[in-house]
């Protein structure tokens, strides 16, 4: 297996709070032309495509049996605990 | 006990994303759902070492990867192998997964180390921060960080992503030029 060019990787400016929006990670906006040798288009493609991956899930919600499996166990009296 | 309706909904809230991860990091649809239901049952027993007021996504991310962690460690041939096995039945299968769209990305993320994965999609997809991620994954920011940089120089070599005309306006012209990382 080929190996991955010897690039030396300097982090991506951090989000150092975790209140910010959560689809920071390759946004142009937040990448600044720095040291990331892998280049930030290259990041920002890759966190593009991961998103648009997780949120096609995301988007499907809270199955059914899983929204009655919680509702059911919160409404369950002591002899659960 | 009942449950307070509120720490109800925040659970409920959290399950989207929870599920997310879960399918992003097992690649199986079946398999995710089983953890998210497993990972809520535990967290459910066990309500009341939430702390209300803290951040409930990442106490339920915790449990499901923790859960997933051990799992993989009795199965790992199952999740993951060196000659990528597992990457190989998405490949066969994309209709399994129920995505076949994002096919190609999914196959090279389960390429990845599963230490990697789970940095990367924690950090770049479910928004948690690095201090948060570290946390889940029970280790440094530092290794978060790293593993999250191994991870996307990895991703960007297996998706043939090298350099910004790989990736213009046009999809379609993207998609010749990494037409060669396809099969």
């Amino acid at each position: 297996m080929k190996t991955t060019k010897t690039v030396t990787l300097q982090p991506p400016p951090a989000r150092e709070d975790g209140a910010e929006e959560p689809d920071a990670m390759g946004r142009p906006a937040t990448q600044r032309k720095s040291e990331v040798r892998l280049g930030r288009e290259v990041q920002a493609r890759i966190g593009q495509q991961l998103r648009a991956m997780y949120d096609e899930f995301v988007n499907e919600g809270v199955p059914q049996h899983i929204a009655d499996l919680v509702r059911r166990i919160g409404d369950q009296d002591d002899e659960v605990a | 006990m009942k449950l307070d309706p509120a720490i109800r909904d925040q659970v409920l809230a959290t399950v989207p994303s929870l599920r997310a991860f879960a399918i992003s990091l097992c690649g199986n649809i079946d398999h995710a759902d089983d953890l998210v239901q497993e990972t809520l049952l535990r967290a459910l027993a066990h309500i009341d070492s939430f702390q209300p007021g803290t951040n409930m996504p990442a106490w339920l991310f915790t449990i499901l990867r923790n859960l997933f962690r051990s799992e993989y460690r009795k199965r790992r041939r199952e999740v993951e192998d060196a000659d990528g096995r597992y990457a190989e039945t998405l490949k066969s299968h994309p209709e399994q997964t129920g995505h076949v769209e994002f096919s190609e990305f999914r196959v090279a993320l389960a390429k990845l180390p599963s230490d990697q994965r789970e940095a990367l999609i924690l950090v770049g997809a479910s928004g948690f921060s690095y201090e948060d991620a570290a946390a889940i994954c029970g280790c440094a920011v530092g290794t978060i960080k790293s593993r999250v940089n191994r991870a996307r120089t990895r991703l960007a070599d297996l998706l043939a992503i090298t350099s910004v005309d790989d990736f213009g306006p046009d999809r379609a012209t993207r998609a010749v030029l990494a037409g060669g990382g396809r099969n």
